[in-house]
């Protein structure tokens, strides 16, 4: 293992919706002997609703520029952070313009381009490495996984980190921790939960979302992972709502693929959030081994 | 419905290659790939992103600015990573949207989809607090959707009576959830929007 310090950005959802998600991802972190430093007073990345890329970048240079004060690294367990963040990144490093142009708004627009912005998913996969995390695990997590990865993971290509049609990031953690990958599932892996549209036209995010359950329940799974908040909200929180508005039942537990990674590492469930899940968890618990 | 080609803009490919995110618009060669790949046209009929960038690319400036299609777009990025061309469609549809907000923010259009007062009021937050606070977002948009502040809180109970009771017993909406964020450098934000923004 190469790293043991990275700065964390958290993301919005982190104190409400995602707050499972959130200390999970603190909590496997901790087990896995890398300490986050949480990027201080740190801003939204901007998220979907400020389109704008300008904006974006310089609402994220800022968030670069703290963590590079502390040399260091930003991890994200959000894939529209992670997102946001890396193009912003990638544009900063390319464009002096624009950086001169930040820096005349405001000193604390002034980075450097000397950092790295990275999602869990890569640093867990890529840089600590599953030797590193197979010498941690101290339990079987014996559940069938629909694992969903949404879009911000293999798309768009430029700040891609795993491929764009199957990615197989998530798959190679939960056959790590003693899992089973549940067939016919693969073609939903990387389509959008329908987040994006949940305000202002939730009858399309909610089929949007109904999709991904439904394929996910009919291949047998035990509960989808996730390694996204807002697909957290769409699928496990709204998961009710949306069984209400169509008529349908579908009870599919949704975790977080840190919650079941924690679980493989012996951290105790509630310290992963995992009685915070919308739809219960217990029956994830009874498999782990 | 044949197209009267003096009512076409020229310039208005030249318009959207200025925005940010429109650049790559003219290397479009029609292909489809992107419709084809596009999860939203499994639910809306009429949505077909290659005919937005053929219009586009033709001029049909005013039939392309109030087409209700262009705010379903999810910026799932499966168009983009799929195109030959490196059409960055759904960073072109972004630039579309931003000048139809502006042509709406100046009286000449009328915007037939609540997504813009939505993504206002989202960015309203980050300019207050420096970072999204739902009830702000909820309390702005909803009454603005609705015409009214008495309609607007009756339709939020609607959406959100249950998922609010759901999310407060599992400790999801507690204090630190209720409360408004207050990021240090919020002024820094104002200003971004401010200088970098369109507004
Ligand atoms: S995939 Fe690209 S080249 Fe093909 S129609 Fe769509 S935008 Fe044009
Ligand atoms: S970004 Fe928009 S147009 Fe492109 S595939 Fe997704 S929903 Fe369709």
């Amino acid at each position: 293992m190469s790293i043991n310090k990275l700065a964390y950005y958290p993301g919005c959802p982190s104190d409400g919706t995602a707050v499972d998600q959130d200390m999970s991802t603190k909590a496997v972190f901790e087990k896995l002997g890398v300490e986050l430093v949480e990027v201080e007073d740190w801003n939204c990345c901007g998220a979907a609703e400020v389109e704008d890329p300008r904006v974006v970048y310089a609402l994220n240079a800022r968030n670069l520029a703290i963590a590079e004060k502390e040399d260091l690294d930003i991890v994200t367990p959000c894939s529209i952070c992670y997102y946001n963040l890396e193009r912003s990144n990638k544009a900063l490093k390319a464009d002096e313009a624009l950086c001169t142009k930040l820096k005349g708004i405001d000193s604390s627009l002034d980075y450097g381009g000397k950092i790295k912005t990275k999602h869990v998913l890569d640093v867990f996969v890529n840089d600590i490495g599953m030797d590193e995390i197979s010498s941690k695990l101290e339990k079987k997590v014996n559940v069938k996984v629909a694992p969903y990865y949404g879009c911000y993971i293999g798309r768009p290509p430029e700040t891609a980190f795993d491929d764009p049609d199957n990615p197989v990031l998530m798959d190679k953690l939960i056959e790590l921790i003693g899992g089973e990958i549940v067939p016919n599932f693969n073609y939903m892996k990387t389509v959008c939960c329908g987040g994006p549209l949940m305000m202002t036209r939730g009858d399309i995010a909610f089929d949007m979302a109904r999709k991904i359950l439904d394929v996910a329940k009919n291949a047998g799974a035990d509960c989808i992972s996730l390694a996204c908040p807002l697909c957290g909200m769409m699928l496990d929180g709204k998961q009710a709502d949306i069984e209400k508005a169509l008529g349908i039942t579908i009870g599919m537990p949704v975790v977080y693929i840190t919650q079941l990674l924690g679980l493989a590492l012996g951290i105790e469930p509630n310290k992963l959030g995992l009685n915070k899940n919308a739809v219960d968890t217990k029956e994830i618990l009874g498999k782990v081994v | 419905m044949p197209i009267k080609t003096w009512e076409l803009d020229p310039n208005f490919k030249n318009e959207i290659m200025g925005e940010a995110g429109g650049e790559r618009l003219a290397s479009c060669f029609q292909c489809s790939t992107c419709t084809l790949g596009c999860p939203i046209t499994e639910i809306v009929p009429s949505y077909n992103p290659r005919k937005i960038i053929q219009m586009s690319l033709l001029g049909m400036r005013k039939e392309v600015l109030s087409n209700p299609d262009l705010w379903v777009c999810l910026i799932c990025q499966t168009c983009t990573a799929r195109c030959p061309q490196d059409v960055r469609i759904a960073d072109v549809l972004s630039a579309i949207r931003r000048i139809a907000e502006r042509e709406e923010e100046a009286g000449n259009l009328k915007i037939d989809s609540h997504r813009p007062l939505f993504d206002k009021a989202f960015q309203h937050q980050l300019e207050k607090y420096g970072r999204l606070y739902d009830i702000g977002l909820a309390k702005e948009y909803y009454p603005k959707k609705e015409g009214s502040f008495i309609k607007g809180m009756k339709a939020m109970m609607k959406d959100y009576k249950d998922f609010g009771m759901r999310m407060f017993k599992k400790g999801k909406m507690g204090p630190k959830a209720m409360l408004a964020p207050k990021v240090k450098g919020r002024a820094v934000i104002k200003k971004i929007f401010k200088e970098m923004g369109e507004e």
